[in-house]
């Protein structure tokens, strides 16, 4: 198969209203609770924006005039406005936080969903980090941008016109001069913050190198001790430590700069009110308290102005997340159910089984050709072969030469470009892919588990499998002692991804796990080959009697294991060279197989004779 | 720089380590900060001022600073007549309070970076010079989380919260003063707030902390579910486990997700209610600030002022507590780094000397086992491998094998009492750790590559390596013609980032490395299994042709991987089981009797 890739995305994504069309099913849901958070955000702001009138009120109704009188009313009014605000503000950032977390849940779920559906050459395609980055990190990122960016913008955009209604309802003049200061502060704010974004991602990437750095001098440990190369690697390490360090210097100039001259301009706006508002109320022409809220107004005006620009630019920065997990949800499967085999056999997650036919384990390559999707050469071309049930097919071939192909062609992970495969007489196609994967047990190469117990992993094939069963295929693969020596037994912890056992052991456990699911075909891909040939031995007259009866495809490293097989073929460059049993491959003197064979054999019996 | 040896007893003590060199920054910093605060208090002296002085006409005293700036810049009347001087003179403050504000942060980053760099270098450095059992005891995830994220705290916790608590004591220290100035009672009612603000504060983060964690484990699960469902994703189709396997996702999801709503909904119920109290402080000191100022205890300049002091003060104040409850977390982090740096490294013995390693290694009663008590991997093993030699050593898992090649490359040490392994009659533990690692070539079962190209991966070891050495190591270990089907050819990024090798691959190319150096002494631990037999052969055909003089130890469960061998050591549960030659073997019929049965049974009747 070939190497996979690292998928690259493009930095910058632009796409129509932040990407938010896109999105709008999964919105939709939220919008009446979105409407009333955006209400409720508004008037937190408005509240915001009129409190210092009450400072302008007790200026110049009670000190101005010299008399407390209505001070109590004006406490008790003022204590009630912020009460409501306290509500208010307590319900939309409540909403806010439900609407964020519901948005990110409902697009976990469609992206988890989804990736159970889509066929395998979009695994091939897309390594496990860069799919899982789309269902944990984007999907959280959008969930923020849906909820408190969006908060953001009503809170600091509310905040600013309401603020500029009440300037300009008090003094028109002194307002203008404050609005002189707005286009200054939008271009400071821009320039600084596109700069910002450039070098802040820069030194995104460079973190991340240095975290790679940590994994693989922890990880490569051994390798590097070793190979006694600890001074080059640490050497490397500081270079790029270093490189780290410049960059966050610079880039924190730059940030000084930008909060520097921001609050610069600000006292700019207070030195304006206080010569030109100053000047006036010296003239008698505006009250002491309408000065003073200018005063409040002008330090308060430019940092809401900042946050909206710099909410901005995030939302840019989230498009390429709204876009990349977009188009995994638009990702459709290469191999897919028609909706009539749906309609008949149900889909992945509501299967009808009551519809489904028993399978029997007659299969058919029928004139089959085959590339991946993502080569063009053909590794299969007018590919005929019959395997009745209970037939044993071995492949055998080089390291990379292809074997995997057969047996993704039976387990239909992936569909013949032409021809077709047919299971017990019938196309492939006509019954839906759960059906077909109920009856199927896989050994892996590199065998997985998940993390949960033994049980709980031996079960996963066959949910309903009782204790006594378990224990059955665990003697059947000689595993039953692996099992027996840990503390708890079948309870026992298997750590993440199974890694508190060997990898034989591991191995044995997926046999038995596939055994336990008692699958008419069984695919055993090069099952045996990290397991010594003791335990091997053991397992291979497991195979011949698990195999007894069911249709079976073994990919195998060692000749040895493959003799009994009914039908051998050789896989060369991607291409079945050879077929037959045993002993009529080895009557093909000169040929791939019989060269295959002999070398290994001819070896031990020079030795041995 | 060397790795340290020291011990750090305490916190403090590898803080301040950790601080070498950047301390003066930090601390020009915080001068810095602490100028722009002063700074910051003096606009509302000034509106102060021009509010009672200039437009208003009050006649009382002000302290003498007020009136010399006042007679510097032409004296009250001048004043009133331009007002503008006072604009000039705050935009002035305020150009000299954005240097300021530059130079803190400036200083402080420069600090802060600093700091990261060095804890970086040292960890690092300290981690590369941990011995391998270390490594062995320690989960990798749980490393690297402290090199990053713990890391990230100390840096937090000294270049932000601890800059930003002398920051916010300053500011309400000279914000009180400035209060205490204009009116006592009403500065008492205002600092009345300030402990209820903060102790709410307080008392909450604290709070949820716990909460926070518990949601990091939550995550933590739910990104494992969908880790493993990818990784493996070929069980979950061939099991048709897919409705199972989304049931699990979403289950966790929902119960993920609505521990987040709670928690933020008290987050919100936080923010809010501080935000309401901060609301009625400034309520009531307006309210009393009026009532004193019609009284006439204060004037309107001085109530325009105390409202901007206790508006200043209330965002510092409401940030002290929880600032205070995250400092609290560094102390954690600060004894998760203390723990890596008080790991021994390993290190030589006094006088190791450095012997010629061309000769009779030998292994002599050597018993090993990982953790004192647990069983014993290895048992009284003693062989001998005669230099120049070819040995064999075949085992089952867990026979110990793989143990005996650490124990002989000192991953592991042998202990005193644990027999020896000489080589050359030198001791290996008398002789410097890294002269007997550079001579000992140990390819690895499971090779690592480092993420860089495949000519740096195979000359890693030999900087001065040219491509013609690389491509010659290669071709030996069969790996030219692979790397030249590459698109990029030897210039192929490997690893994380790059293509990723088969299993064979990978194999071959440690190889290829191990050839680059050309050691006296070549251990191949398992590592061609997962190299077909046909490879296996030609990379074996190839070694014996180039490298005839090193000493050679092979290790495999594959018989036609060994029986070419001058000797072969049969180990069984951590014993040598049997030795000899591949013919005094099989006519021994023990172990190695039976697996070459095993291995060639099937075979047998069609070449026999």
């Amino acid at each position: 198969m070939p190497n996979s890739k690292t998928s690259k995305d493009k930095k910058y994504v632009k796409l129509p209203w932040f990407g938010i069309p896109r999105l709008m099913p999964f919105l939709k849901p939220y919008l009446p609770k979105m409407a009333m958070m955006i209400f409720l955000g508004s008037m937190v702001s408005m509240v915001d924006s009129f409190i210092p009138l009450f400072n302008r009120y007790a200026l110049n109704n009670f000190i101005a005039k010299g008399t407390t009188k209505g001070i109590g009313y004006f406490a008790l009014i003022y204590a009630t406005v912020l009460i409501v605000k306290l509500v208010m503000d307590f319900i939309s950032a409540n909403t806010c936080g439900e609407i964020e977390m519901s948005i990110d849940r409902d697009l976990r779920n469609a992206a988890f969903n989804h990736l159970q559906e889509l066929s395998f050459s979009y695994f091939n395609q897309n390594n496990v980090g860069y799919i899982h980055a789309r269902v944990m990190s984007d999907t959280g990122k959008i969930g923020v941008m849906c909820a408190w960016r969006l908060m953001d913008i009503v809170w600091n955009g509310s905040y600013i016109l309401f603020v500029l209604i009440v300037m300009l309802a008090v003094n028109v003049r002194l307002a203008m001069y404050i609005l002189m200061l707005i286009p200054i502060a939008i271009v400071l704010v821009i320039y600084f913050q596109r700069h910002l974004i450039i070098l802040n991602r820069h030194i995104r990437e460079l973190n991340s190198t240095i975290t790679g750095n940590f994994n693989e001098g922890i990880t490569g440990a051994k390798a590097i001790k070793t190979l006694v190369i600890e001074d080059r690697i640490q050497n490397d390490f500081r270079k790029d430590t270093e490189n780290y360090r410049k960059n966050a210097v610079h880039a924190t100039h730059f940030s000084a700069m930008f909060s520097a001259s921001v609050t610069m301009l600000s006292s700019c706006a207070l030195a304006l009110v206080l010569w030109r508002g100053g000047k006036i109320t010296m003239e008698g022409v505006m009250e002491i308290g309408t000065l003073s809220i200018f005063l409040s107004y002008a330090l308060g005006i430019l940092e809401p102005i900042q946050n909206i620009i710099v909410t901005i630019s995030d939302l840019i920065a989230v498009q390429v997340n709204v876009e990349r997990l977009t188009r995994l949800l638009g990702t459709e499967s290469d191999v897919a159910d028609s909706p009539e085999v749906i309609e008949k056999y149900g889909d992945t997650f509501n299967p009808k089984k009551e519809n489904w036919e028993e399978l029997i384990g007659d299969v058919e390559f029928k004139d089959v050709s085959f590339h991946y999707p993502d080569g063009k050469e053909y590794v299969l071309e007018h590919f005929n072969l019959k395997v009745p049930q209970g037939t044993n097919v071995a492949i055998v071939g080089e390291t990379g030469a292809g074997k995997s192909t057969l047996v993704n062609l039976v387990c239909r992970f992936f569909e013949p470009t032409s021809g077709e495969v047919l299971i017990d007489g019938r196309n492939a196609k006509e019954r839906s892919q759960l059906w077909l994967h109920s009856n199927i047990g896989y050994v892996l190469q590199t065998p997985h588990l998940f993390s949960g117990s033994v049980r709980e992993n031996l079960k996963y094939g066959n949910p309903d499998a009782t204790d006594d069963k378990i224990w059955d295929a665990l003697k059947l693969v000689s595993a039953d002692k692996i099992v027996e020596r840990m503390d708890n037994g079948l309870d026992s912890d298997v750590g993440e991804g199974g890694d508190m056992l060997s990898t034989g052991e591991k191995q044995l456990l997926s046999f038995a796990r596939a055994i336990l699911a008692d699958p008419r075909i069984l695919v055993l891909d090069e099952a045996t080959s990290s397991i010594d040939t003791v335990t091997e031995k053991a397992i291979q007259d497991a195979i011949s009697v698990v195999i007894k009866g069911r249709t079976s495809f073994m990919i195998a490293h060692r000749l040895s294991t493959v003799v009994d097989a009914d039908v051998i073929l050789v896989v060369k460059d991607g291409k079945i060279i050879e077929r037959g049993t045993h002993k009529e491959l080895m009557k093909n003197v000169g040929g791939y197989y019989h060269q295959l064979f002999s070398r290994q054999f001819e070896e031990m019996e020079a030795k041995a004779i | 720089m060397k790795t340290t040896k020291e011990q750090f007893p305490t916190k403090l003590s590898l803080v301040l380590f950790f601080l070498r060199g950047s301390k003066a920054l930090f601390f020009a910093g915080i001068l810095f900060s602490m100028a722009v605060a002063f700074l910051d208090m003096v606009n509302p002296k000034i509106i102060q001022y021009t509010v009672d002085y200039l437009i208003g006409d009050s006649e009382s005293v002000m302290p003498f600073y007020m009136q010399m700036l006042i007679n510097l810049t032409g004296g009250k009347d001048y004043l009133k007549g331009h007002i503008f001087v006072i604009a000039l003179i705050v935009v002035l403050i305020a150009l000299v309070c954005a240097a300021f504000r530059y130079l803190n942060k400036l200083f402080n980053s420069m600090a802060a970076e600093k700091l990261i760099c060095r804890m970086r270098d040292i960890l690092f450095e300290h981690i590369c010079h941990l011995p391998f059992s270390w490594h062995g005891e320690n989960h990798t995830g749980d490393i690297i989380q402290r090199c990053t994220s713990d890391v990230e705290t100390i840096k937090v916790f000294l270049s932000e919260q601890l800059t930003a608590l002398f920051r916010i004591v300053i500011m309400i220290g000279l914000g009180i003063y400035f209060m205490f100035q204009i009116d006592l009672k009403l500065s008492l009612l205002s600092a009345a707030f300030i402990p209820i603000i903060v102790l709410y504060s307080l008392f909450f983060h604290n709070k949820i902390g716990s909460a926070f964690e518990h949601a990091d484990v939550e995550e933590g699960k739910l990104s494992a579910i969908a880790q493993e469902n990818l990784t493996g994703v070929r069980v979950v189709r061939a099991f048709g486990r897919e409705k199972f396997e989304r049931e699990r996702f979403e289950a966790k999801n929902k119960d993920y997700t609505k521990m987040w709503i709670n928690l933020m909904r008290l987050l919100a119920a936080f923010w809010t209610s501080n935000d309401m109290i901060s609301g009625m402080q400034g309520m009531t000191m307006l309210v009393m600030g009026s009532i004193f100022c019609v009284n006439g205890s204060i004037t309107v300049g001085e109530l325009i002022a105390f409202v901007s002091y206790n508006a200043m003060i209330s965002w510092p104040v409401r940030v002290l507590g929880r600032v205070i409850s995250e400092m609290s977390k560094a102390g954690v982090s600060i004894d998760r780094l203390r723990y890596i740096m008080n790991s021994e490294v390993e290190k030589d013995k006094e006088g190791a000397i450095e012997p010629p390693l061309d000769k009779d290694i030998e292994f002599k009663d050597v018993s090993f086992s990982y953790n004192n008590g647990q069983a014993e991997i290895l048992k009284d093993v003693s062989f001998t491998v005669k230099a120049g030699e070819t040995v064999g050593v075949l085992g089952g898992t867990g026979s110990g094998k793989s143990t005996l090649m650490y124990l002989l490359d000192r991953l592991y040490n042998l202990p005193e009492d644990g027999g020896s392994i000489t080589i050359g009659g030198v001791d290996i533990r008398d002789m410097k750790m890294d002269y007997l690692r550079e001579n000992i070539g140990l390819v690895l079962q499971e090779p690592f590559l480092f993420s860089r190209t495949l000519y740096e991966n195979i000359g890693i070891t030999n900087k001065s390596a040219g491509i013609e050495d690389i491509r010659k190591a290669a071709r030996m270990a069969s790996l030219d013609e692979t790397i030249k089907s590459f698109d990029d050819g030897y210039d192929t990024f490997v690893g994380e980032r790059g293509v990723t090798l088969s299993g064979g691959q990978k194999q071959r190319t440690a190889i290829a490395q191990m050839l680059v150096s050309e050691p006296p002494i070549m251990v191949f631990d398992d590592s061609l299994s997962a190299v077909d037999t046909e490879t296996d052969a030609k990379i074996r055909a190839a070694l014996d042709m180039h490298v005839g003089r090193a000493t050679t130890i092979i290790i495999s469960h594959r018989i036609t991987t060994l029986m070419h061998a001058d000797h072969i050591i049969v180990l069984s549960h951590g014993k040598v089981a049997e030795e000899g030659t591949h013919e005094e073997l099989l006519a021994k019929s023990g172990l190695y009797r039976r697996i070459y049965d095993i291995q060639i049974q099937g075979g047998g009747e069609d070449i026999a």
